[in-house]
């Protein structure tokens, strides 16, 4: 499933305009520590919104980042993730309720 | 030497005489189009020391359930806590050939945010082909550069495979260059990957 296609059926914001990448996992982490290790394609759902998240997401290929309970990064976080190609998506609930509507959603 | 501004395509005989056999055809290490994997993946912390004495900087990676804070002194210097992140360490093993590459050497890696024309870093960036090059920095324990050293070359060369095997983008490019080609640690202002904001969400 595409990013964007995600993004219409869970309801979610988009906070900047990037490609349209295919979605091949999900990953949920609040430590980039940890995001280090995953594969290509994820979608990384988090609470983080500094930059340091960009910087872990961009080298570990994420197809897009979706912060959750509302939380909204930086101006400068947010130009450094377009300039990546990283698209970011907001979620006003919690992760655990996004990840129901993405498993529901059939993405694995 | 190797190619920073190439690291994918520059893969060079390993000289290592280990093999692994497929069926009828026997990949050699050193023929070996390397598929790296992480390995030894644990958490833990960076942690950054300075002596008051010379104003060098040491990095160090902690396994302990909490960073050594203490001052202490080391023949002629005068280690302090400056800092502490948490962050991982791996090392990378070939899923073809077997190899291992130990990457011991690295504490962590750093996004380089072009801050410094001068900067050898910098540099590495500008010779890059394509508009999607991006730069990270493998972070050494000798932050100041007193003893010479810094990460191994084939350290440098697997990251830079690593990171690099997988992409979409095919005009996408990571590259790995280690931390001496940096002009100054104290003016730098790359994003190291750790978690520096962790504790500041509640």
């Amino acid at each position: 499933m595409k990013v964007s296609e995600m993004a219409a059926k869970a309801g979610l914001k988009t906070l900047n305009a990037c490609g349209d990448k295919e979605i091949r996992g999900i990953y949920i982490s609040d430590m980039v520590s940890d995001i280090i290790g995953i594969g290509e394609g994820n979608l990384l759902v988090t609470l983080q919104t500094h930059k340091n998240v960009i910087a872990a997401a961009n080298l570990v290929d994420v197809a897009a980042i979706v912060f959750t309970r509302g939380k909204t990064p930086a101006e400068d976080v947010v130009a450094l993730a377009t300039k990546a190609g990283i698209g970011l998506l907001g979620f006003d609930g919690d992760t655990w309720t996004l990840a129901k509507k993405l498993y529901e959603l059939g993405i694995r | 030497m190797i190619d920073i501004a190439h690291p994918p395509d520059s893969q060079e005989p390993d000289g290592e005489k280990g093999e692994k056999k497929f069926g009828a055809i026997t990949m050699t290490k050193a023929t070996c189009r390397h598929k790296w994997m992480i390995i030894n993946l644990r958490g833990g912390y960076l942690v950054i020391e300075g002596c008051f004495h010379c104003r060098q900087r040491i990095s160090q990676f902690s396994e302990e359930p909490v960073p050594p804070i203490d001052a202490y002194r080391e023949a002629e210097h005068f280690w302090s806590h400056l800092g502490d992140f948490q962050a991982s360490k791996f090392d990378l093993k070939c899923e073809e050939c077997s190899k291992e590459v130990q990457l011991r050497d690295v504490m962590a890696t750093m996004l380089c945010m072009r801050c410094d024309p001068e900067c050898g870093v910098y540099k590495v960036g500008s010779r890059a082909k394509g508009g999607k090059s991006w730069v990270y920095v493998a972070l050494c324990a000798n932050t100041s550069h007193a003893s010479g050293t810094c990460i191994s070359e084939a350290g440098i060369r697997a990251l830079n495979e690593y990171f690099n095997q997988d992409l979409h983008d095919p005009d996408k490019k990571i590259i790995v260059v280690p931390c001496d080609l940096r002009r100054s640690v104290d003016t730098c202002q790359g994003v190291v990957l750790a978690d520096v904001g962790l504790t500041e969400l509640y």
